[in-house]
């Protein structure tokens, strides 16, 4: 584990620059419990004052500290984007390995389903939702929702994974030893799928941030919670941007632009190395 | 022929399951919460102004009968399941008393347009450039281009949306910013209009490119990058056969089939994307329907669109599907 | 029209010498992985000549470099394979370094034209998307000289010789048997009646009955056009019955060369002898010896006499110095300093 991370590190500029950019928004995370204002505290602070040694990054027309506000809303961002994670690993994991395990009509039925799932437009939905619920709207329940819907995609790419493990010797011997499918799954093929059930995971991670964020930005989410998204939805509805209170949207946007940028570069560079062929390709590619 | 009949039979019934599944999600949502939509619609619509006791009493009915809650849940759903057959969602009650298929129908052209012309253009440049760069591994120019699409990439449509309003609209003001067309031009085929809805698309179309390309880009730059070891390939090389249709024949043409089903794959989210981007340039879509109708209370709007929207994505990845084995003959064999 | 007359890099073709003279060859793969140098010597100085109308054989277990030895002289070579040294000479063009250094409009117009190739894996060399006759057009039209019409004439005339129906022109590749694909690769290989074609394990992937069938076609071709044809295989059987010279290579380098049936009859070679040995033979139900030790790293490879740690007639000088190529009869060439008591021995 940690000759792979130090190889990582050394050879691969792309995981370092993603662990840098996730480990500066994480860290920014982490500050938040050490704020000096509470999250849903207003005009503690002077309004619209630029970034300054007192408000590095100035403060808001609702007299808060951007700076230490930027603190809770990307702790709650990054919450969100882990809850939904972890719940559509669990469904994409059980689905996917369950369909290319037992093949036949299994397969067939739930990547009928899976399919449906990829291609129903989730936004709409999601907008939907959010109408009927309206203020009851809490951000655990947008988070279940958007994990019921999105896992399909990468359940599929496990599945293609599990369809090469089935055929493996090992299973083989598994299954004459009696062990049951169960069993198989979670012993036998679970290790082998991990690896890319780690860079799907930051990659939904972008998703689901990405479609939290848009949903906080046009009000449809429970806004009063500190979000990046509902920072920039306050920002919008004191049209800071007219206002020339730039740094309110500049640095919401920038720090997430940020963790985008981020995960999706650790998303990649992981995959490069559960891929022998594109890491051959970078040893062949020195050369050149 | 007949094996097509059988791939295309197949590829019917899964459209069929997403318009089955989807609509049934929609009925869950709207159907199996704990808050009454009805009273609180009625509490949204009263919330301004003093309404008469009656006329509460009346659209409290009316909204049972709207909502679908009248009669037993069998009949509840089915009635739900006709309306949506018939693409009958009752009148708008935001626009009242427009009904909301009329609504709808103004608004989808512009969506289609946007989204036809921003999918086709993002997938063929990105497709074209990606492919070049898997070709053309040591071009600089083509490295480059991929760190920009690569950093764009993974940024969601709002965002992209958002920094180009900010470039464009405050900082280098050259583009419209909002609306679908000049107010003052009159609608039709005259040269003014279309240049009008051109320079207005500008912006929306903009930022589905920016956000869309790098995904293409990347991904046909690695699905080239694997087709150049192929057999027929180095075989077709050895033969001498001409460069240039190595390059398109025998490159590009395998490696585009799963950029095709990619396509399919994507459209949802590229659909929603466009809805977002839409409302970002108040672009008179779907989108902004979509949007405008939550702020309204206008819950047979909100339904419709998203009725509307499950359809019409599912039917635009039938009509890929269709039209897939002519790119990847193997495809109607297995 | 004389091939001279279309091609003015073409030399007039001499009566009898050879169509491709291979010199002391060498071929390498250099590698750089995480900052460590590597070196494959896959083909390690090589000399043997094909000669006009004969198919020369090549033998050797898998990576014994046949398959490098055959890129090489095809001009197939990816980096990290380069060649290091030696010379290749084709009698149908100029330069000694074959097709590996000339301009590249000159190898567009003598590939196929002059000399093809039907690669290893016969099975996928085929464009899946395109239909057959397109291939045809992509690989041979610009070499015939002829109208469109007339082409199809010349490919379905040709399909015929290799027993195909002309309806495969407009087929995909998924939509034939093994055997059928195998066909269209050789029709596709030898459509331009090249004077050098080169085969690189064309049959392995086909069971045995097709296989038979392939071969006896190819023969057929070759005999009726001929051409000169580089066979390569690891199957002894196949050799006995389709080469008329055969070389014998073992770890990148070539031990033993002869006309095929005095290689069967008469080897001189310890390896060679192994594996004559090793065919089974109807009636004789003895058990085969084996052969011990594994094949040599090519990274790392044996001094001397590179088959020395497997050698039963191994001396102190196999281990130190390098055996040349002797001429021991007419067309039959060993590396062995034991030759005389190999041949000794029954």
């Amino acid at each position: 584990m940690f000759v792979v991370l130090r190889d990582l590190l050394r050879y691969n500029g792309e995981f370092l620059a993603g662990i840098l950019m996730t480990g500066v928004v994480v860290a920014m995370a982490l500050l938040s419990f050490v704020s000096p204002y509470p999250p849903l505290d207003q005009f503690v602070a002077p309004m619209d004052v630029p970034p300054s040694a007192a408000h590095w990054f100035g403060t808001t027309s609702r007299g808060q500290d951007l700076f230490w506000l930027l603190t809770y809303s990307i702790r709650n961002t990054l919450a969100f984007g882990l809850l939904v994670a972890i719940l559509s690993r669990i469904l994409s994991l059980s689905i996917g390995l369950l369909a290319g395990y037992r093949g036949g009509w299994v397969d067939r039925v739930l990547m009928s389903i899976n399919d449906t799932f990829i291609v129903i437009p989730l936004f709409p939905i999601l907008v939907l939702f959010y109408f009927v619920m309206r203020d009851n709207m809490s951000w655990v329940m947008l988070a279940v929702l958007t994990a019921l819907l999105g896992w399909s995609y990468d359940a599929r790419l496990i599945r293609s994974v599990a369809l090469s493990l089935r055929h493996r010797e090992f299973t083989q011997t598994a299954v004459f030893s009696g062990m049951r499918t169960h069993e198989i799954l979670s012993r036998e093929h679970l290790p082998f799928v991990l690896p890319i059930v780690f860079s799907t995971s930051l990659n939904n991670m972008n998703w689901s941030i990405g479609l939290e964020v848009t949903l906080a930005v046009l009000g449809f989410t429970d806004i009063n919670r500190p979000s990046v998204g509902g920072m920039i939805y306050w920002a919008n509805q004191h049209s800071a941007v007219v206002a020339g209170v730039w740094w309110w949207i500049a640095f919401p946007v920038g720090l997430v632009v940020m963790l985008f940028i981020g995960l999706y570069l650790l998303a990649i560079s992981m995959n490069e190395y559960i891929d022998p062929r594109s890491r051959l390709e970078r040893g062949g590619g020195r050369k050149e | 022929m007949r094996a097509y009949a059988r791939y295309a039979f197949g590829r019917f019934l899964q459209f069929l399951l997403v318009v089955f599944i989807g609509i049934n999600i929609a009925y869950i949502i709207t159907h199996a919460t704990p808050i009454d939509p009805v009273e609180h619609t009625v509490s949204v619509a009263t919330a301004f102004g003093h309404t008469a006791p009656e006329a509460i009493e009346s659209m409290r009915q009316s909204l049972r009968e709207l909502y679908g809650l009248t009669g037993s849940p069998i009949e509840q759903y089915l009635n739900f399941w006709r309306r949506v057959l018939v693409a009958d969602f009752g009148p708008s009650l935001s626009a009242f008393p427009s009904p909301v298929s009329t609504l709808i129908g103004r608004a989808i052209p512009w969506t289609v347009g946007l989204l036809g012309v921003a999918t086709i253009l993002t997938w063929i440049i990105g497709n074209l450039l990606g492919g070049l760069a898997g070709y053309y591994r040591r071009s600089r120019l083509l490295k480059g281009f991929g760190i920009v699409a690569m950093a764009l990439h993974p940024m969601p449509y709002y965002i992209a949306a958002i920094i180009l309003l900010i470039v464009f609209g405050y900082l280098w003001p050259i583009l419209p910013i909002s609306g679908g067309s000049q107010m003052n031009v009159a609608r039709g085929w005259s040269s003014e209009y279309i240049l009008s809805v051109a320079r207005h698309s500008m912006l929306p179309l903009l930022s589905l490119l920016l956000v869309g390309l790098g995904g293409w880009f990347v991904g046909m730059r690695s699905l080239v990058s694997n087709v150049v070891t192929e057999d027929y390939v180095v075989y077709a090389e050895l033969a001498g056969v001409s460069k240039r249709r190595i390059l398109t024949a025998y490159v590009m043409r395998n490696a585009i089939a799963p950029q095709v089903t990619g396509l399919a794959i994507s459209l949802g989210h590229v659909f929603s994307g466009a809805l977002i981007t839409e409302r970002v340039f108040g672009y008179p879509g779907i989108g902004s329907l979509l949007v405008d109708g939550v702020h309204a209370g206008d819950y047979s709007l909100v339904l419709g669109v998203t009725t509307v929207s499950i359809v019409g994505v599912s039917l635009a990845v039938l009509v890929i599907d269709l039209i897939y084995p002519l790119i990847d003959p193997r495809v109607t064999v297995s | 029209m004389s091939a001279a007359m279309r091609n003015p890099a073409a030399k007039p073709e001499t009566a009898d010498g050879p169509v491709v003279a291979v010199r002391d060859l060498r071929a390498w793969y250099r590698l750089r992985l995480f900052g460590v140098d590597r070196e494959v010597k896959a083909v390690d100085g090589i000399t043997f000549e094909v000669r006009k109308d004969e198919i020369y054989g090549l033998a050797g277990e898998s990576s014994s470099g046949k398959s490098t030895l055959v890129k090489t002289i095809a001009g197939a070579m990816r980096p990290p394979l380069e060649i290091v040294g030696g010379e290749i000479q084709f009698s149908f063009m100029d330069g000694t370094m074959g097709l590996n250094r000339a301009p590249a409009d000159l190898v567009e117009r003598v590939r196929w034209r002059h000399l093809s190739y039907v690669m290893q894996g016969s099975m996928s060399v085929l464009n899946p998307v395109r239909r057959i006759g397109t291939s045809f057009f992509d690989f041979a039209f610009r070499h015939m000289g002829l109208d469109k019409a007339g082409f199809e004439a010349a490919v379905v005339a040709h399909l015929a010789r290799v027993n195909l129906p002309a309806s495969v022109l407009k087929a995909y590749p998924h939509e034939l048997s093994g055997g059928m694909r195998q066909r269209v690769t050789i029709a596709l290989a030898t459509i331009c009646r090249p004077q050098f074609i080169i085969a690189d394990e064309p049959t392995t992937a086909l069971d045995v009955v097709v296989q038979k069938d392939v071969l006896a076609m190819f023969r057929s071709i070759q005999r009726e056009m001929a051409s000169s044809v580089l066979f390569v295989t690891h199957d002894m059987g196949v050799h006995a019955h389709l080469t008329d010279r055969l070389g014998i290579m073992y770890a990148g380098r070539l031990v033993e060369e002869a006309r095929t049936p005095d290689v069967f009859a008469r080897p001189r070679h310890p390896y060679t002898r192994h594996l004559i040995h090793s065919l089974p033979r109807i009636g004789d139900d003895r058990p085969r010896s084996g052969l011990e030790g594994t094949p040599p790293s090519l990274a790392n490879p044996p001094s001397g006499c590179r088959f020395h740690p497997r050698c039963a007639f191994a001396t102190e000088r196999c281990r130190v110095e390098v055996p040349p190529m002797e001429q021991v009869a007419p067309d039959h060439r060993v590396a062995c300093f034991e030759k005389d008591r190999v041949e000794a021995t029954p």
